[in-house]
């Protein structure tokens, strides 16, 4: 399965809503039923969390509100072409001008009503999420996931939006809302701008899924970020949600694994200073200060450790290419059903680079040696 | 603090041993000294103490296999093979203990004209490698056969018998004979040695490279994922212990026998019952057939003469047996798995092999692994041969001599021969050659030699409880010298370490270790150090053994253990070999464990990291 091809390829044209029958319209999608084939519909992130639970890979259950669903919204009441009208004439290169452009499309957008459809079919999503997890109301996480996000050759990353610990349907509503709004931040619209990409052409989903409960969490990388070598899996967390190691507002603790021999080669440990979470009174996630007993305490135990470079590992091999992994440590679950993977996606930086040598030039010594091995003949 | 104290170790010229060890150079030979005819050379280079070969105090015969590898090892190096970039690695004594340097490498002109020669001889061995071991364990045991073959008189007759006179005189006797044999000896062992490193160096290149290769392409991999890819190598060092596999289970099919052999007593007592019933005496002559050559197996390392081998102290072997049988009676495997080692071992091949990307690279490593799996076994092979086989029919030769001296009043007990070098030896044998040629009631100078005995004696019992310096002299910037690295353990971090602590730092502030991870798997447990290989016996099951150095000899203990700890060993020493072999975690090289752990501590051994905690302290 070549994933890096399906990509690669061109986004699908837009849809004519005028000939779609309704009855056939997704207006949302659980995890469990979209994979790779879905990304029109649901972006990059929600299909690779729709791939990784096909490959039996531990997930937060969730749906998606797909573009479908966005399309509808921004093409009632003609609302599309004002905000392409706006954008038109945008110089990338005038801050002012684009932060101008970008919060009149922002608010037409988030302040826009939305139609019953659409709002029920939301809520429909959400209430099903409730009853699998056999909670009156479940805390969502409310991401965007772009249609042309996450594509290997162009790193998105962090251009929209997520919003955290989302309780009930309205403030779900609400909170997608924002996410679609985020596809206008003055970022995104130099971006597309500087690159090329229509504005028409991106479409957005966002995935509503539920909240782990991150006693730690963090990210892991299938190869070593530093020098690419592919025998490692350099795993970075922290207390709380992992917004703090993706962002890097917290020195995390470091840990490389050989994922052949599962060996942990080297640890580190930092003072991990704040951590992100729920602060019950406040309604809301919160950067607090950690004790400073638990600053220095390492946030993972082995077991888990291993844990995490097992799923790694099923990861790369269902992808067939190095990954940029999210995890977290669900403190309301035993081990290994606390082990979480929050986002998976295809790594960047060194998947791009020409498969070269790593071992390079020899020295005369060398040379000469691997001479002289050549000549043994081989034993059983 | 202790840190920037001191930058550089003692001078090998200043640096003083305590008192008690005064007159300690004469043990040795005068080039075994640091001398100042030699002084700017010796200031110059870097040396430390070898715990590999020598982690006790050396008695003066036993250093004869010391000399004769500090020149088989280096010719090798330096004259045979001309491997380019490097020298040979020479030996000092501090003391009662020995020291070792690597010699740096030879100008630039030199490197060019051995590379060529490198090529010609070198390409040669690597192509016909297999039958040239064939070759090599043929002459090999030819030598050891050779002398067991050497007559050594039981005694210096009063008359010379009939035989030697009539009907024609021999032309020369027991005076003669004497002397011829000892020189015989001596020649054989230095001829072993020259065998020895035949095809050992090349070995230990070819292991380099796969090595090197391994981690320029996938960093910071341990040790123990290198040895894992080396593993499993059918080893002739592991055959005594499978012979005991083997009669604990014939015992357990024969009626009576596995109870002799479970019961407390001596190995004699045991031997005396087995002779009283047929299936006994059955078990006997299997025993007897596996004894030569697989029992010749020295209790300890093969380097010194008071550690015994399985066939002059029969109790080891016999306890390892009882212990075995006691096993199998549990329904416990008491075997190896060489199976599962192999399997790991190619799945580990495969899957590193699967994540390299080039052509190129996968080239090199296909190639350097090929090597390392032909010709490595050689590495462990010879350790029985020649550490164990060899040496322990030397030992038993050596006693007889030592028998020989003590009946014409040399020296009081046998095993004082050893107190004597190799140069000495025929000294005495002259003396009581002379004395027995001279007539009747000829005074000798006994009282003399056996006063040397016993202050060599208390020397060397007063350098057992010193703890000598790590190295002397100059620190290189970087450790290049693979066998330094890889058989020493010795690394550019491991010298940083031994600076810091010439600042002296209290052992007690010291919670952890550092060396290398070179056997995974991560357990907490009480420690047990060995300094002296004799205090095994107080090893109890489930403990951690932490001790200077390990042996493959030391086989069935493996078995035991929760995991290792030692002081020296890198990537090949035997240490870690064993260790993986056995899947025992251990951390070799950390330098200092023996001097900073206890016997009760409680540690935990990480083999991945290769880090050593001290949990807890005893008592």
């Amino acid at each position: 399965m070549e994933w890096g091809t399906s990509w690669g390829s061109a986004p699908k044209p837009i849809p004519n809503l005028l000939t779609i029958p309704e009855k056939a319209m997704n207006y949302i999608l659980n995890f469990e039923n979209v994979d790779k084939g879905s990304l029109a519909l649901v972006g990059g992130k929600n299909a690779s969390l729709g791939e990784m639970i096909k490959a039996g890979i531990r997930v937060p259950p969730g749906f998606a509100v797909t573009t479908d669903s966005y399309l509808i919204f921004i093409t009632e009441a003609g609302k599309k072409d004002e905000i392409f009208h706006i954008l038109s004439d945008v110089d990338p290169e005038d801050m002012e001008s684009l932060n101008n452009v970008s919060a009149e499309v922002q608010a037409l957008i988030k302040s826009a009503s939305i139609s019953d459809t659409v709002q029920t079919a939301i809520g429909e999503g959400y209430f099903q999420l409730c009853e699998r997890c056999v909670a009156e109301s479940v805390p969502g996480a409310v991401r965007s996931s772009a249609t042309a996000e996450d594509l290997p050759t162009a790193s998105f990353a962090g251009q929209q939006d997520t919003y955290l610990w989302v309780e009930g349907a309205d403030q779900v509503i609400k909170n997608v809302q924002k996410c679609w709004a985020s596809l206008f931040t003055p970022r995104a619209i130099s971006y597309r701008i500087k690159n090329n990409f229509p504005h028409e052409k991106v479409l957005i989903s966002v995935g509503v899924q539920k909240m782990v409960n991150s006693r730690a969490a963090g990210v892991m990388f299938t190869l070593h970020p530093t020098d690419g070598d592919p025998s490692k899996v350099v795993i970075e967390g922290s207390w709380g949600l992992g917004e703090t190691v993706v962002s890097g507002s917290v020195n995390p603790d470091k840990f490389v694994v050989d994922k052949v021999v599962m060996e942990i080669s080297e640890r580190t440990i930092s003072a991990k200073h704040i951590e992100c979470v729920y602060d019950i009174e406040k309604g809301e996630v919160v950067h607090a200060d950690i004790e400073p007993d638990m600053q220095r305490k390492c946030c993972l135990e082995d077991p888990e450790i291993k844990e995490l470079v097992k799923i790694a590992r099923k990861i790369e091999k269902h992808y067939g290419c190095a990954m940029d992994i999210e995890w977290a440590i669900d403190k309301d679950f035993l081990f290994p059903e606390s082990v979480f993977i929050v986002q998976a996606r295809p790594e960047t930086v060194w998947s791009q680079r020409k498969k070269e040598s790593v071992i390079g030039k020899k020295s005369g010594y060398q040379l000469l040696m691997e001479q002289a091995m050549k000549r043994i003949k081989i034993s059983g | 603090m202790a840190e920037e104290k001191a930058a550089r170790f003692p001078d090998p010229h200043e640096f003083q041993v305590p008192s008690e060890l005064e007159g300690w150079e004469e043990m040795y030979p005068s080039h075994y000294l640091f001398s100042k005819e030699r002084g700017e050379w010796e200031s110059g280079q870097f040396w430390y103490q070898d715990k590999i070969h020598a982690p006790e105090p050396m008695p003066p015969l036993d250093l004869l296999f010391q000399e004769a590898w500090q020149i088989s090892l280096s010719q090798y190096t330096t004259r045979v093979f001309c491997i380019p970039p490097a020298q040979g690695i020479a030996q000092r004594m501090v003391g009662p203990y020995m020291y070792i340097c690597a010699v740096a490498p030879p100008p630039d002109e030199v490197i060019g004209e051995k590379a060529q020669l490198f090529e010609k001889r070198v390409f040669y061995v690597f192509e016909h490698y297999n039958e040239l071991w064939d070759k090599w364990l043929t002459k090999f045991k030819a030598l050891g056969k050779e002398m067991e073959a050497i007559e050594v008189p039981k005694e210096l007759p009063k008359f010379v018998p009939e035989d030697q006179v009539l009907p024609a005189p021999t032309g020369y006797y027991v005076s003669y004979d004497i002397l011829e044999s000892f020189n015989n000896l001596v020649n054989q062992m230095f001829k072993g040695w020259q065998y020895h490193f035949e095809m050992l160096n090349l070995t230990y290149l070819a292991y380099l490279m796969f090595g090197d290769v391994c981690r320029k392409l996938f960093t910071g991999i341990s040790e123990s994922a290198i040895g894992k890819m080396v593993a499993g190598a059918y080893v002739s060092m592991f055959r005594p212990e499978e012979e005991l596999c083997q009669l604990s289970r014939l015992a357990t099919s024969l009626s009576g026998v596995a109870d002799i052999l479970k019961s407390e007593g001596m190995a004699d007592q045991k031997i005396a019952e087995l002779g009283k019933s047929e299936d006994g005496k059955k078990w006997l002559e299997a025993f007897d057939k596996a004894k030569d050559p697989w029992f010749y197996v020295s209790c300890g390392s093969g380097w010194f003469h008071y550690e015994g081998s399985w066939i002059n102290s029969l109790d080891i072997p016999y306890s390892y047996i009882k212990s075995y049988v006691e096993r199998l009676e549990k329904g416990e495997t008491i075997e190896r798995s060489l199976d599962e080692v192999d399997k790991e071992r190619d799945k580990t091949v495969a899957k590193y092999r699967e994540l390299i990307q080039s052509d190129e690279d996968r080239d090199a490593f296909n190639n350097a692994y090929n090597t390392v799996r032909t010709i490595y076994r050689y590495a462990e092979d010879h350790l029985f041969w020649v550490e164990h086989w060899f040496h322990t029919i030397w030992f038993a030769k050596i006693r007889e001599f030592g028998s020989l001296l003590v009946d014409n009043g040399m020296i009081n007990e046998v095993d004082d021969i050893f107190m004597f070098n190799r140069y000495e030896i025929p000294e005495l044998l002259t003396e009581i050659a002379t004395g027995w040629a001279l007539g009747v009631d000829i005074p000798v100078r006994g009282d003399y030699y056996k006063a040397k005995v016993d202050k060599r004696r208390k020397i060397l019992k007063a350098a057992s409880e010193w703890n000598p310096i790590p190295a002397l002299g100059v620190p290189p910037e970087e450790v290049a010298e693979p066998f330094t690295i890889m058989l020493w353990g010795v690394t550019t971090d491991k010298v940083k370490e031994w600076l810091k602590g010439m600042g002296e730092v209290s052992v007690e502030d010291v919670s952890e270790l550092k060396g290398f991870a070179s056997s995974a798997g991560v357990v907490e447990g009480t420690a047990r150090v060995l300094k002296r290989l004799k205090e095994i016996v107080d090893l109890k099951e489930g403990e951690i053994m932490v001790c200077p150095t390990t042996n493959p000899s030391w086989a069935p203990v493996f078995t035991k253990i929760k995991a290792a700890v030692t002081d020296i060993g890198g990537l090949t020493s035997h240490a870690a070999i064993v260790c993986r072999e056995y899947g025992v975690p251990s951390v070799t090289g950390t330098g200092v464990a023996t001097s900073i752990i206890k016997t009760g501590d409680i540690i935990k051994v990480d083999g991945e990291t290769g880090v050593v905690t001290i949990v807890k302290r005893a008592g």
